[in-house]
């Protein structure tokens, strides 16, 4: 099973005001054994919406109105509540951002991990609990006494530390980071991307970060994809989007980055807004902001194109690339 | 003659209400100067004082003891300030859906500062000053959205909007706060272009805080590095990019995530915490890694290392 995440034709939809809003719109997305994939995009990109379909975690007014999700060999998109609910977490599991909103309050650090497991496993002993709760404190840096903590005695970053050791307890495989160090401040989030890509590499885990920070992903992955609007846009091995990427809405969000504007030169935005998600829009997603766009780019819409080794979503892109 | 100087200044916060006698330091005893036309930026992280140092220097937070000079007056002790001074120092926050009244249309939000500092004859001539700022900021065709409420408006554009209102007024002195902290990569450059494009006309001496080390770096002349309510560093943008003394400095640069550079982490225990009561020695001594006996006995103060670059640390002034 080479082949752990393959996400088709996913379309999710979002009801609001009698508005329907979508939030993905038909992406295909395939993660492999081993590979960590950045998903970057900005805000209402529909990056998080993507994560959250896959660990079936979507809010009630957001479904799913076309595609499939299969992860680990299981159909997500046809498995009902009470079946996700016990292989969620244990299977596959995901690191929130808000750590101090996804813990409970009124419970000790410790019963909080102890119940993720029994729930999972009601026949496992008391000292298995207790030695496995170690031992993943431990692959975070942190020490035992957390177990005795309520979150509110805990700093933000070990609150996030917790979270990523929580997510880990039942040996998932297959994990979502979604935007797990954005509250942090540099030099925490600095030690936590060091941890998480350390843990990567000696559990070999596979899964997916999501992130508004290109910075973020240029640490730990090692393939990007690149969303907008609800669509993916240009995916890829990290070093190819980075360092030479060719979407014209990839182009401009590295060169929006202010480590680009060295020597003098200005920072480069990007002009306009995002587009009305609640209206269908037939064309390329990007079209209204993009410097390259023609007639064909608001009329059809583009298909991925293979091309010095990532796949790109763009009519232009022979232009583009000269 | 700086623009704005400040002597000594602190800003204590007590702990509790029940608790007087204990106090949070957020800023203790930071000396600075900005001269007209220049940026200085602001850099630490939560925590450090940054933004507390901008309140009370802006006006809006009264110093628990300490001088603020602003171009040659006396300042500090009040806040109660005229109207012209008022005029001449401006502030721009990080929330703009925070920092504007939902209640009031851009229109009214932008021609009662005018109004208030008499500018322009009547609503007419006002109303053409902000027309002609709204062009420069791309906010066109500006009566669109000068009806708009302030949760019609986007994050980017509400926020060209709050700097145009600090700006139109033109300001000797502004304050920044992480004003496209919580704004989209691909908007962040038009609002801080749009800043320095009025800040550079105006010379305005601006103060940009910020945690972001790249960001500090594309827009300031000079930086200071905060920790923990004391100036660890300052000095010429160059000067702290490419040669940063203070471990505290190297660390935080260490640590920023970047997309071309691999710096070697250095090694750093703790978080930062706060400073409450009586201390000795440098604040940073607990979590440093170069830490000697004597760094925790003796308080360092900025030395000079080189052409305006002050650093405190007692193992820097040793190596002078």
């Amino acid at each position: 099973m080479d082949e752990v995440l393959v996400i088709e034709n996913l379309t999710v939809v979002y009801t609001k005001n009698g508005k329907r809003i979508k939030a993905v719109d038909r992406v295909d997305l395939k993660v492999n054994q081993g590979d960590m994939i950045g998903i970057v995009g900005e805000s209402g990109s529909g990056k998080s919406t993507l994560a959250h379909a896959v660990m079936g975690l979507l809010p009630s007014n957001g479904f799913i109105a076309e595609g499939k999700i299969r992860l680990l060999g299981y159909e997500i998109t046809r498995l009902n509540d009470d079946e996700m609910r016990k292989i969620r977490w244990k299977e596959f599991s995901m690191v929130f951002q808000k750590s101090m909103n996804a813990l409970s309050p009124v419970h000790k650090i410790g019963e909080q991990m102890k119940e993720a497991v029994i729930v999972h496993e009601p026949e496992i002993g008391e000292t298995e609990v207790e030695s496995r709760m170690k031992k993943v404190l431990d692959m975070v840096n942190l020490p035992h006494r957390v177990l005795k903590s309520y979150p509110h005695e805990l700093s933000g970053g070990m609150m996030q530390r917790v979270m990523i050791a929580l997510a880990l307890i039942n040996n998932p495989k297959f994990v979502i980071f979604d935007e797990a160090t954005t509250a942090l401040d540099v030099v925490t989030q600095g030690q936590i991307l060091d941890e998480i890509k350390n843990l990567v590499e000696r559990l070999s885990l596979t899964g997916m970060v999501i992130t508004h920070d290109i910075g973020v992903v240029a640490e730990i992955c090692n393939k990007i994809a690149v969303m907008y609007a609800g669509r993916i846009v240009e995916e890829g091995p990290k070093e190819k989007i980075l360092y030479d990427p060719l979407h014209p809405y990839t182009k401009a969000l590295i060169s929006s980055h202010p480590e680009l504007a060295e020597g003098g030169g200005r920072m480069r935005g990007i002009p306009g807004n995002l587009p009305d998600l609640s209206k269908e829009i037939k064309g390329c997603v990007f079209a209204e902001r993009c410097p390259h766009a023609e007639k064909i780019c608001f009329d059809d819409r583009p298909g991925f194109v293979k091309i010095s080794g990532r796949k790109v979503a763009c009519f232009k892109i022979k232009e583009v690339e000269e | 003659m700086s623009l704005v100087k400040v002597e000594k200044l602190r800003k204590y916060f007590p702990l509790s209400k029940f608790r007087r006698g204990r106090f949070v330091k957020a800023v203790d005893g930071v000396d600075l100067n900005v001269e007209k036309g220049e940026i200085l930026g602001i850099l630490g992280e939560s925590g450090c004082g940054k933004s507390t140092l901008g309140l009370v220097m802006s006006r809006l937070e009264l110093e628990t003891s300490g001088r603020i000079l602003f171009d040659g007056k006396d300042l500090s002790g009040t806040l109660r300030l005229n109207t012209e001074t008022r005029r001449r120092i401006q502030i721009i926050f990080q929330n703009p859906y925070d920092s504007f009244d939902p209640r009031l249309s851009v229109k009214t939000s932008l021609l009662t500062p005018l109004k208030i500092h008499k500018i322009g004859k009547n609503d007419e001539e006002r109303l053409k000053i902000v027309a002609e700022y709204m062009e420069k900021a791309g906010l066109i065709p500006y009566d669109d959205f000068l009806r708009r409420y302030p949760h019609e408006l986007s994050g980017g554009q509400l926020q060209r909007i709050s700097v145009l209102r600090a700006m139109m007024l033109k300001p000797d002195f502004l304050v920044a706060d992480e004003c496209v902290s919580m704004l989209d990569v691909s908007v962040r450059a038009e609002v801080i272009n749009l800043l320095l494009d009025l800040v550079e006309s105006n010379s305005t001496a601006t103060m940009f805080i910020t945690h972001d080390i790249s960001l500090g770096k594309y827009v300031s002349n000079r930086m200071a590095v905060m920790y923990l309510g004391k100036i660890v560093e300052i000095g010429k943008t160059e000067d702290i990019m490419n040669n940063p003394l203070h471990p505290y400095t190297r660390i935080l640069m260490s640590y920023s995530p970047s997309l071309f550079k691999r710096i070697e982490r250095i090694p750093v225990e703790g978080e930062v915490g706060s400073v409450v009561g009586e201390r000795k020695g440098c604040y940073f001594a607990g979590r440093c890694p170069f830490s000697t006996k004597a760094c925790f006995e003796i308080q360092p103060s900025l030395v000079e290392v080189e052409d305006g670059h002050h650093v405190a640390c007692l193992e820097v002034e040793k190596q002078l």
